[in-house]
């Protein structure tokens, strides 16, 4: 019988919460031998919100654009990098769009098994169960979804891995 | 990250003295400095003033959100000014605006500072929210009011 974890997919969106996220996915990994990847997704929706709404203009919606492209590829390569230094290969992938939709397209095309996400908000208002995306993303994903607290022991875990 | 979490009263200024666009980020970006969380004043006051100059941050219904990308920041950094009276801000609708949102956020970190700024977008759509908002008296009254939101 397989175990009960064969793919983890780990939201990466550049907050510090997201790459102890990675980090703790990392050992997730190692431990239950299973496929690894790692999501960022560029928030054109908001992008185009913010346009709407008048807060951007469109020459900066263009250069933020360029930032959240620049902003995955740099974080993605983190990861990529936390993941080779134990010695695990990762698959890293950076989409564009709604993110909780992103999201959970990835995790049904891709038979996710568990969705691994920083922490949320502390504060919980009303408004976040509408608007937040990661809050948006755990209630919609078909799959288990675990969100990684205490960051210390995140860190001694993923160094002990050897 | 929620705009909540970025909030506290020592961020809140209820009600502004400021009576100009100009006095009225200086004011906020004063307030950020006294709370400790800018080093200094005059590089993130030019680059707000830089990205007005683009074009107006006043949207509609009294609202306007001054923001920009500076390296004097490392994280997202917000504060709030309420001026019951109104100021002219060149508005969308050419309004006063009473409620003011100003966010520095550090050049690598995109992605919270576009989420904080689609939640005020949200935010502005609420007319229930920015009534009680602009009719708050103190700033803890204005961070209650987010985190009941």
């Amino acid at each position: 019988m397989d175990g009960p974890i064969r793919k983890i997919l780990v939201y990466v969106d550049g907050t510090e919460g997201s790459i102890t996220a990675a980090q703790y996915a990392i050992c997730l990994a190692r431990f239950y031998r299973a496929e690894l990847a790692a999501l960022y997704v560029v928030n054109t929706r908001a992008l185009g919100e913010l346009l709407k709404a008048r807060i951007f203009v469109k020459a900066e919606q263009e250069e933020y654009l360029r930032d959240l492209e620049q902003d995955a590829q740099r974080y993605l390569n983190h990861v990529r990098s936390l993941a080779r230094k134990k010695g695990l290969a990762i698959e890293t992938l950076s989409a564009s769009g709604t993110v909780h939709q992103e999201i959970k397209d990835f995790v049904l095309r891709n038979r996710v098994d568990l969705l691994v996400m920083g922490e949320l908000s502390s504060v919980r208002s009303r408004r976040d169960e509408l608007y937040d995306e990661a809050d948006r993303a755990l209630r919609s994903v078909p799959c288990s979804v675990l969100i990684v607290k205490d960051e210390e022991r995140v860190i001694q875990l993923y160094d002990s891995l050897t | 990250m929620a705009l909540a979490d970025l909030i506290s009263p020592e961020v809140v200024k209820v009600p502004l003295t400021a009576r100009t666009k100009p006095e009225v980020i200086r004011e906020l970006a004063q307030l950020l400095l006294d709370a400790g969380k800018l080093p200094e004043l005059e590089a993130p006051y030019d680059a707000l003033l830089a990205r007005e100059a683009l074009g107006s941050t006043g949207l509609e219904q009294g609202i306007a959100v001054p923001h920009a990308k500076t390296n004097t920041v490392r994280t997202l950094t917000v504060a709030i000014g309420i001026a019951p009276q109104g100021i002219d801000f060149q508005s969308a609708d050419g309004k006063p605006s009473n409620i003011f949102f100003l966010l520095l956020a550090p050049p690598d970190q995109s992605g919270p500072h576009i989420a904080a700024l689609a939640e005020i977008a949200r935010i502005a759509k609420s007319p229930t929210f920015l009534r009680l908002l602009s009719s708050a008296s103190t700033p803890r009254e204005v961070v209650e009011l987010f985190r009941e939101a």
